[in-house]
């Protein structure tokens, strides 16, 4: 059966676990004065990335970025979350449908919308003036805030796909009895259904904290030129400064941390208490 | 403890009536089984006392207070969940505690409060367990040890035993019950199996289709039923189609005579006999007044079953003591003559579905 594998395992192997080999023995090389790249087996691109203002003020950026879309993601995504998990209707597939259609608008198309409606000419800055509101059109774009927003509406769907999948496990009777109990809405939310809601939070987290790190179209079109994440400063690297060096061990950077967050996110959460008891076909829905 | 009074309370979802003016009351210590197939509404009920679903209309009477529109939390019920419910990140002693803690108990006082609780459901060694770690039963046993935990008002009990293995399920029915006497819980248990509620409850209320068929002890629901529904629901009963022909006697669709007495309240539009297989005596050839056909014998152990066809159509059922020795119906083969005779008292003329 094992063989079954095979196609993927060669994808992987030769499109990923290669080139990344391929680019880390890249990062290790130097720029040369003539030429574009001197073999090298030097540190100085990491030690330069974590020692040069600009690099890691790019880091920082990137990191706190994706910290506080992840944040403002979770705040957003959990009632809508939850809605989804309990709900059983006919408005929950339509809800289902409506929350993954943005995931079928590519990053870049709904970018190029944003700039239509954020820019200096833009629907929403014609809006206010037409108002008389404003005198002079306001600076929407090339905002830190305007990417902030934009990620936010690109990864929101994957939080609340994640988090209502694991609201949804969890017996609607838990709440009830500790309703029972004596729990207040408030606390049923705070010592029930957060606890086991956890192990969904943290994977919808890891998930959009990975997805925010590597914003690439929305971090260049809502963010301008000289709103710098890591991404684009890679891609800067490698195309624009041809410093291929430089951008390999940014990349790696990237990895990195993207990486160590994964990790954190999945030990940080894996307290697991085993399978939530389960009733019999005779469901609690009115009989 | 206090008494539980429901007053016409109704559950409309939709179109649909769940529970249709319901009235029922359950005395201080006294324990009520609200009995029925499943869709009867019985668990609506069930949630609509416990908070979880509001009614259309009517009230409710807890210890003297309208919790009608009162929210679950502050209703002071303690449910059993037929799932058990018992939450998976806390350990037995946190789970029977959550109760307590929810009402302000410090950690200090609610150790030995927890102890007694885990002790009545002799669970007090698994204390540190997670629910998962436990068996079926000892899941059950710490649900009904955290309802207790809070000395709730009213013990509430959703199919409590509808998870368990049929040994586990008649020991955990005597504990139970023992409990709820001991305590003087006034309970309201709702079940679709008869046996349980016939062995635990003082009062058994039967429902069907949102209404109450008949309340009632189990042996007034066994032996004077109101109707066919409640007849055939609380036991094997044989159901004929019948109209009065004089006090003395019945004649059945078929056109049979059989005898039963007529009873002063005997509803006039009863129209179904109704007689229970064990009161019916059975025996070899036509010498008796009911005379049959035997069309089948199936040996159950203690019991033997008869299914006696009588004139051209129909059909009775009849059970004895599996008979032994040198008694004749042990030579008594399928299509062999029988007779049938029955005490006059024993089947009752009753309507095919009672009117209120």
């Amino acid at each position: 059966m094992a063989i079954l594998l095979v196609p993927a395992c060669i994808l992987i192997l030769g499109l990923l676990v290669g080139p990344l080999c391929l680019m880390f023995r890249i990062s290790l090389n130097e720029l040369g004065p003539t030429q574009l790249m001197v073999e090298a087996l030097s540190a100085d691109n990491y030690v330069r990335a974590a020692t040069d203002p600009y690099y890691q003020q790019i880091v920082l950026t990137t990191l706190g970025v994706a910290l506080l879309c992840t944040a403002i993601t979770l705040v957003i995504a959990f009632p809508a979350a939850y809605w989804l998990g309990r709900v059983e209707n006919r408005w929950k597939s339509v809800v289902l449908i409506a929350t993954l259609f943005p995931l079928l608008v590519g990053n870049v198309v709904r970018s190029a919308g944003w700039m239509a409606l954020l820019d200096r000419d833009g629907l929403i800055n014609w809006g206010l003036a037409r108002l008389g509101l404003i005198a002079h059109p306001l600076q929407l774009m090339y905002t830190p805030k305007a990417v902030v927003f934009g990620i936010i509406a690109v990864v929101l769907p994957y939080m609340i796909i994640t988090v209502s999948s694991v609201i949804e496990s969890i017996p609607l009777q838990l709440e009830e009895a500790a309703a029972n109990l004596g729990a207040s809405p408030i606390v049923v939310f705070r010592r029930v259904v957060l606890p086991l809601a956890l192990p969904g939070v943290a994977a919808g987290c890891t998930l959009v904290f990975v997805l925010c790190m590597n914003t690439y179209a929305t971090a260049v079109l809502l963010g301008g030129p000289r709103f710098k994440m890591m991404a684009p400063a890679v891609y800067d690297q490698f195309i624009r400064s041809n410093n291929w060096p430089m951008g390999a061990a940014l990349a790696f950077i990237l990895l990195l941390f993207t990486m160590a967050f994964t990790v954190l996110g999945s030990l940080g959460f894996a307290r697991r208490y085993g399978k939530v008891p389960r009733g019999p076909s005779e469901r609690l829905a009115p009989a | 403890m206090a008494k539980l009074t429901v007053e016409r309370l109704k559950k409309q979802f939709g179109t649909s009536i769940a529970v249709d003016e319901l009235t029922l009351e359950v005395a201080q210590g006294e324990m009520v089984a609200l009995l029925g197939p499943s869709g009867c509404g019985k668990t609506t009920t069930l949630r609509m006392i416990a908070g979880f679903v509001a009614p259309t209309s009517g009230r409710m009477l807890l210890g003297g207070n309208d919790i009608t529109r009162v929210p679950p939390h502050v209703r002071e019920t303690g449910l059993v969940f037929q799932s058990y419910a018992l939450f998976p990140h806390m350990t037995v002693a946190e789970n029977v505690g959550f109760g307590l803690e929810m009402r302000g108990v410090s950690r200090a006082q609610r150790g030995p409060l927890i102890a007694e609780a885990l002790g009545l459901v002799r669970l007090s060694h698994l204390a540190d367990r997670f629910p998962k770690q436990m068996s079926g039963g000892q899941q059950q046993r710490v649900a009904l040890a955290r309802a207790l935990a809070i000395s709730p008002k009213l013990f509430l009990l959703d199919e409590p035993l509808s998870n368990l293995d049929a040994k586990l399920r008649a020991e955990v029915r005597t504990e139970i019950r023992s409990l709820q006497q001991r305590l003087g819980l006034t309970t309201l248990i709702v079940t679709h199996d008869r046996e349980e509620a016939l062995t635990m409850a003082d009062r058994l209320v039967v429902m069907e289709g949102g209404r109450v068929r008949q309340v009632g002890s189990a042996r007034e629901l066994y032996e004077e039923p109101r109707d066919a529904f409640v007849a055939e629901f609380v036991g094997r009963c044989n159901l004929l189609p019948a109209t009065r022909e004089d006090d003395e006697r019945v004649r059945t669709r078929g056109g049979l005579l059989l005898s039963s007495r007529r009873r002063a309240d005997e509803s006039s539009s009863a129209s179904t006999l109704a007689i229970r297989p064990e009161r019916i005596a059975i025996e070899p050839g036509h010498h008796a007044e009911i005379k049959g056909q035997l069309e089948a014998v199936t040996y159950l152990g203690a019991h033997t079953e008869y299914q006696v066809l009588l004139g051209e159509s129909e059909r009775v059922v009849v059970t004895r003591p599996t008979p032994v020795r040198d008694d004749p119906m042990l030579s008594v083969r399928t299509n062999d003559p029988v007779s049938l005779t029955w005490d006059t008292e024993a089947p009752r003329l009753i309507p095919e579905t009672a009117k209120d």
